[in-house]
């Protein structure tokens, strides 16, 4: 099946590791050239120079969702570099905590305005080029409670409504919206990977609820991500994909 | 790059980062704990002999060469508040009472009745006004001298000697009590030197009681000390402790008799990759120092420093006074080995010392003495002691580090017993337990006195 990707521009928020880091490493394999970005520089920098192995265009900078100027610069800057933008995907997150009002405000900016400002930015684009996918990073977590009461998981429930609005709002441009909720993946410096070290037990235990024994790796999200965000998927619109090895126990109807 | 503090090639190690901490400048820190890298001692890499671990002949040469010579650490001088308080403490086949006078002074003398050898106190703490011996009442004074023996006149030879206790030298540092059971030892002074320097800067005084623990562990009490002398083994035994330290970029420094060893604290690991997150430990270091993690924007490799700058700009309003100590004080770990048997952690705001102890007759089995402090903010009430706990090896959890480091030992122990290990093979990461056992080799045989034939 051809994804129809070849010579795509992507722009990638928070793709310097994990997930992220995979759908770039996909996209690039496929023929698209990319933008990045991450907070840290280092990561950036080393990330870039990675996939540049592809042979596709590949730039970044670091920027700061927390930042809405320093934010909306980037983007600009990105559509600049790629000459438009046909895929964008919001992966930064400011991950879970609790016991911190902080921690409502920073989920507040990184998890739902990140993604807010990054779709603001990129819509006016795809709009004059009647063509877009954006695809939205949602988590397990806003279908079953889990985790305990968290910022992170309720404002990354507001990411699938969010997500749907927009897909039926933009439709009519030929910017399709679609959300992805993965369940607990692991990879080498990921978070899993530090509980698995720190907390044994309560990785065991999350690895025993997992129909197939183990957690999910980034590529395994990523592939599904990127179907979306790509052209075999064009009557993929407002969807909501649970990306999980069986992991979560609802029924979806 | 900086180059590794000890010589070797971090790039080299098993590791997947090379890291450069950042450190105190030597040069600034005046009158306060030293941070320079002392020289390292020429201690060679022949194996340490494993027979020293289990041999009963061994174990008799330490009693007569070490434990019998050298300076002990008794306890605590809080514990010995009013005249007539007492610690009652055992070091092999020995007990002692240590005894605070009416003069403010404390005194220590072999707790044992001259009459018929009864002991006069069992293990613990007190307060008497005099020893009475349970059996014929003999009754010494706080001082150990014989105030009254019931019927002396029935004594044709008269009473013991001076009638007194033997006097057992006997002095407060730092708000630790010491003894010796040689009436000769060297001045402590002698002893100590260089750590006065090095560990008066965490006025351990202003810290109380957290734990008070003794289990008797299923090892020699050089295995336990060994255990506690190298940072080779987190990659082992404390997988946890990768995301809370860096057991790669440590310093070790040894010193006459003693050695220490400096570790970077809410650090991660050169050997895992470095979190997006912060760990779950550090967590508790930035909340342990008033910070609000939530709040935190800097890197996870920043918290370090971070933590220390903020500790020394919140620390006085909290009623903590870190002016004495140097910036990476204030979050890492300089762990002392006091000879022959006193492990210590030093923390700005915590100590966690263990005293390792010979059994009286088997070298198999030790007493693992678990002892932490923690600083009781000015203005804040000295809270009540904590109650001493006695249990058996395994019994009862003492932890997840510690009971990681005790899991191990009793078969280290069963397998150092082996046709088929000579003994230790000792890399340059376990320095500190090199150094140990030449002093041990320098007690026992004599400076520069041991032969190859020597255990």
């Amino acid at each position: 099946m051809d994804l129809g990707l070849q010579g795509k521009k992507a722009i990638l928020v928070g793709a310097a590791r994990g997930i992220g880091y995979a759908v770039a490493e996909i996209l690039a394999r496929e023929g698209c050239d990319i933008a990045l970005t991450a907070r840290s520089e280092d990561s950036v920098k080393d990330a870039v120079a990675e996939l540049g192995k592809y042979g596709t265009k590949v730039v970044g900078k670091p920027a700061n969702a927390k930042n809405a100027d320093e934010y909306k610069a980037w983007f600009e800057w990105a559509i600049e570099e790629l000459e438009g933008v046909d895929i964008m995907i919001p992966f930064t997150s400011a991950g879970g905590g609790m016991g911190s009002e902080k921690y409502w405000h920073n989920a507040f900016e990184v998890d739902l305005m990140g993604a807010v400002r990054a779709v603001e930015a990129v819509v006016p684009t795809m709009t004059e080029q009647q063509r877009g996918s954006i695809v939205l990073i949602g988590t397990t977590s806003i279908l079953e409670a889990m985790g305990g009461p968290q910022a992170y998981n309720a404002l990354k429930a507001s990411i699938a409504t969010y997500g749907k609005q927009l897909a039926l709002h933009h439709g009519k441009d030929g910017i399709r919206v679609n959300v992805v909720s993965p369940g607990p993946i692991e990879f080498e410096g990921g978070n899993w990977d530090m509980i698995k070290g720190t907390m044994e037990k309560f990785y065991n235990a999350q690895v025993r609820q997992q129909p197939m024994g183990r957690l999910g790796r980034p590529e395994e999200v990523a592939k599904a991500i990127t179907f979306l965000a790509s052209d075999a998927a064009s009557w993929c619109n407002g969807s909501h994909l649970v990306v999980d090895g069986g992991y979560t126990n609802r029924t979806h109807f | 790059m900086k180059k590794h503090v000890m010589g070797w090639d971090p790039a080299a190690m098993d590791a997947l980062r090379v890291v450069d901490v950042p450190r105190v400048d030597p040069e600034t820190t005046g009158n306060g704990t030293p941070v320079e890298k002392a020289p390292d001692p020429e201690l060679g890499t022949d194996i340490i002999p494993a027979a020293r671990y289990y041999s009963p002949e061994f174990m008799a040469m330490e009693w007569e060469k070490v434990w019998t010579k050298t300076w002990l650490l008794g306890g605590r001088s809080d514990d010995l508040k009013e005249a007539g308080d007492y610690i009652c403490t055992e070091i092999g086949k020995e007990s002692v009472l240590i005894v605070r006078q009416v003069d403010g002074s404390v005194r220590c003398f072999p707790n044992v009745c001259l009459h018929r050898g009864n002991r006069l106190r069992p293990e613990g703490r007190g307060n008497a006004e005099k020893f009475q011996c349970m059996y014929h009442h003999w009754t010494y004074g706080l001082d150990g001298k014989l105030e009254h023996i019931p019927d002396l006149c029935t004594f044709l030879q008269g009473g013991p000697p001076g009638m007194s206790a033997q006097p057992l030298p006997c002095v407060e540092w730092n708000s630790f009590v010491w003894f010796s059971l040689n009436p000769d030892v060297e001045p402590f002074d002698d002893f100590i030197d260089p750590l006065k320097q090095h560990l008066e800067p965490y006025h351990p005084e202003r810290m109380a009681w957290k734990r008070d623990i003794t289990v008797e562990w299923d090892c020699n009490w050089k295995t336990s000390v060994d255990a506690f002398n190298e940072t080779y083994h987190v990659q082992g035994i404390h997988p946890q402790l990768k995301w809370y330290l860096d057991d790669i970029n440590v310093q070790i420094d040894c010193y006459g008799k003693h050695n220490r060893y400096l570790i970077p604290f809410a650090a991660i690991s050169p050997r895992v990759h470095m979190p997006s997150q912060i760990p779950p430990a550090i967590y508790e270091i930035m909340v342990n120092a008033g910070m609000d993690p939530a709040e935190y924007e800097g890197r996870v490799s920043d918290i370090r420093v971070d933590v220390q700058k903020f500790k020394r700009e919140h620390g006085p309003a909290q009623g903590k006074d870190y002016s004495e100590l140097n910036d990476d004080q204030l979050t890492d770990d300089y762990h002392y080995m006091i000879f022959p048997n006193v492990a210590v952690n030093v923390h700005s705001d915590d100590i966690m010392l263990f005293r390792q102890r010979p059994h009286a007759t088997d070298p198999n089995k030790m007493y693992y003495d678990i002892w932490m402090f923690e600083l009781v903010p000015e203005g804040e009430e000295w809270p009540e002691r904590v109650k001493h706990k006695r249990f058996k090896h395994g019994d009862k959890s003492i932890g997840q580090v510690l009971d990681q480091d005790a899991f191990n030992l009793p078969t280290v122990q069963t397998g150092m017993q082996s046709e088929y290990f000579p003994g230790l093979w000792i890399g340059d990461q376990e320095q500190r337990i090199r150094h140990f056992h030449k002093v041990l080799d320098d007690y026992i045989y004599g400076p520069g006195q041991k032969t190859a034939d020597d255990l």
